[in-house]
């Protein structure tokens, strides 16, 4: 009887483990190790694959016309991401920072700020892009003011229009930022801030030697999960510059480069390899490994 | 403790103040969205952008309801975002209490597969999911676009709920197999229950996150009649470029179930955001 028990038992957990394990295996674990083997093969994708070895490699990183548009893309990259990770921990301090006092209303501010967080991209995209339009709302603010004599092209002029998506993500985003660094803030020992006090700081020193500390982690988790995110995420790119990150190639990154070397980036365009874009994915996957492997860690020691 | 976080009145008030110009940065693209998209027509969006309609009119939401086929592409998004988070709250849960409550041999590494899928984001895979995704003739269909989103839900959907469940008590658990319960019995009558609120939050994000998804059905859907509204925007676009008041119209369509989602549980969402933070 004790036997039939576990027998049911063992096959019940079977059954209740497959469907997850089948969906996540087929669906995404599949393709992380599909990476390593697609990366060696040069493959339109149709008709036959070829083997070539590292190929796909020594031509990304040798061949003048692929190593321009992968060194563009990533300092296209890094740019964007520093705007941004800049963006986020300044403002996102400065007002986390400020809700943490006795403000009025800060449950309110809270929600109004968080209100941008869980609209999809694709609709931020193109409403940020019609209000910064020449003929558009901003524009009109800023010449009717004074403040500039000519409508500005944020997404046409090739030095602003990286800056601007980076605004455009930067405002869709900052409430993730708040929110993280306003909990590490309420999370800080009620105790220390009173030893602090009793000790006779004033309340920039309290803020500098208690609270500043333990934001440490918090900035940290912020700046690996948006970099996680910079690097393989190009969907305001997509949206409005195209596959080419135009004007230029000046919005060109990462998350671009990987799709164009998969799907090409007009209809005119031959130039399209599995391979190259495998190849092209296991790169990002290096160069976000550090912060992947953090967050990893992190999770783990967490549980 | 109090005299650190009490302002004094000058103080409260720059703090309102910067507060208040935040506030209205975060809502200013949403408001210049709702006034213009009542407006009659175009002139009144280019002539003055932060005017209220001379008349209040529906009408652009009609037009891209009816005329540009937005209701298709937002039952599209209706059926994906649905069957995402049914699928993806079913399967975690199941693989969550096995992982947890009855680990076995090679327990661990299932777990480590799910996290490596926490950190590496599916979207670089992109070529071999491609690969894949055709060979199993789920090109171009819904299926297709269902499974590959809930698959890309699921590491953190596993995280949250193994998490969770790893802090709830198997004392209830423990009790019920006493009785002879199997693990289908004990999953639905004792866990499911445990684990309501962090399902919760998992269901949350998960429609939120396949609602809002872009990239994934722009490669993997063709036609049209199989457009998410993601998709279905972009081609609204092509054809209406220049027609603000119907642009912003589509756009607030787009927001409105993301938004009211957002208003019903606000709180589950800044939590999600804090313990499950780990992938945008």
């Amino acid at each position: 009887m004790a036997m039939k028990y576990n027998q049911k038992a063992n096959l019940q957990r079977i059954a209740l483990l497959t469907p997850g394990v089948l969906l996540y295996g087929i669906f995404n674990f599949l393709p992380l190790l599909g990476l390593l083997v697609l990366a060696l093969v040069k493959w339109p994708g149709i008709g036959p694959i070829q083997w070539v070895g590292f190929e796909n490699f020594q031509i990304l990183f040798g061949n003048p016309y692929f190593r321009d548009q992968l060194v563009n893309a990533f300092l296209n990259n890094i740019v964007f991401f520093v705007i941004i990770i800049g963006a986020m921990l300044i403002l996102g301090t400065g007002l986390a920072l400020l809700l943490s006092f006795g403000t009025w209303g800060r449950n309110h501010y809270r929600t109004i700020f968080f209100l941008p967080y869980p609209l999809a991209g694709a609709a931020v995209a193109f409403l940020m892009q019609l209000l910064v339009q020449t003929r558009g709302p901003i524009n009109q603010m800023l010449v009717g003011s004074g403040i500039t004599d000519t409508a500005i092209g944020f997404l046409g002029e090739p030095n602003l229009a990286l800056p601007t998506l980076a605004v455009f993500y930067s405002w869709h985003r900052m409430s993730f930022a708040i929110i993280l660094i306003l909990s590490a803030i309420v999370a800080v020992r009620v105790h220390l801030l009173e030893a602090a006090m009793l000790d006779g700081a004033n309340r920039w020193q309290t803020l500098k030697a208690v609270v500043f500390p333990v934001l440490a982690p918090a900035f940290v988790l912020i700046t690996v999960i948006v970099m996680v995110d910079v690097f393989n995420n190009a969907d305001y790119t997509l949206l409005l510059m195209g596959p080419e990150g135009g004007p230029n190639g000046r919005t060109d990154i990462m998350g671009t480069f990987l799709f164009r070397s998969a799907f090409g980036g007009s209809a005119t365009s031959t130039n399209v390899n599995f391979g190259m874009s495998a190849t092209i994915g296991l790169v990002i996957a290096v160069i976000i490994l550090p912060a992947a492997l953090f967050l990893a860690l992190r999770n783990v020691r967490k549980d | 403790m109090e005299r650190l976080f009490k302002l004094s009145k000058l103080e409260q008030t720059i703090v309102q103040f910067i507060l208040i110009a935040w506030a209205c940065v975060v809502v200013f693209p949403i408001f210049i969205a709702v006034i213009n998209s009542l407006k009659p027509n175009l002139g009144e969006v280019y002539k003055a952008p932060f005017a209220f309609p001379s008349e209040w009119s529906w009408d652009n939401y009609w037009e891209a309801w009816v005329g540009a086929n937005f209701a298709k592409y937002f039952l599209n998004s209706a059926i994906i975002s649905g069957a995402c988070v049914l699928i993806v709250t079913v399967c975690a849960s199941t693989t969550a209490f096995v992982l947890v409550r009855m680990p076995f041999k090679g327990s661990v590494l299932v777990f480590a597969c799910f996290m490596l899928g926490v950190v590496i984001p599916i979207r670089l895979t992109l070529a071999p999911l491609f690969v894949i995704v055709k060979s199993l003739g789920l090109l171009d269909t819904l299926w297709g676009v269902i499974f590959v989103q809930s698959a890309s839900m699921m590491p953190v959907a596993v995280f949250i709920l193994t998490a969770f469940l790893r802090n709830v008590p198997a004392e209830l658990e423990e009790a019920a197999k006493m009785d002879g319960a199997l693990p289908f019995q004990i999953y639905w009558r004792v866990v499911l229950p445990l684990i309501k609120p962090a399902l919760a939050t998992v269901g949350l994000l998960t429609f939120v996150s396949s609602w809002n998804e872009y990239f994934l059905p722009l490669i993997f859907l063709q036609s049209e009649s199989n457009y998410p509204i993601t998709l279905g925007i972009s081609q609204f676009r092509l054809q209406y470029d220049v027609q603000w008041h119907l642009m912003f119209a589509g756009i607030l369509i787009m927001l409105i179930p993301t938004i009211v989602a957002f208003l019903l549980a606000s709180r589950q969402f800044i939590q999600g955001l804090t313990q499950g933070g780990v992938k945008e």
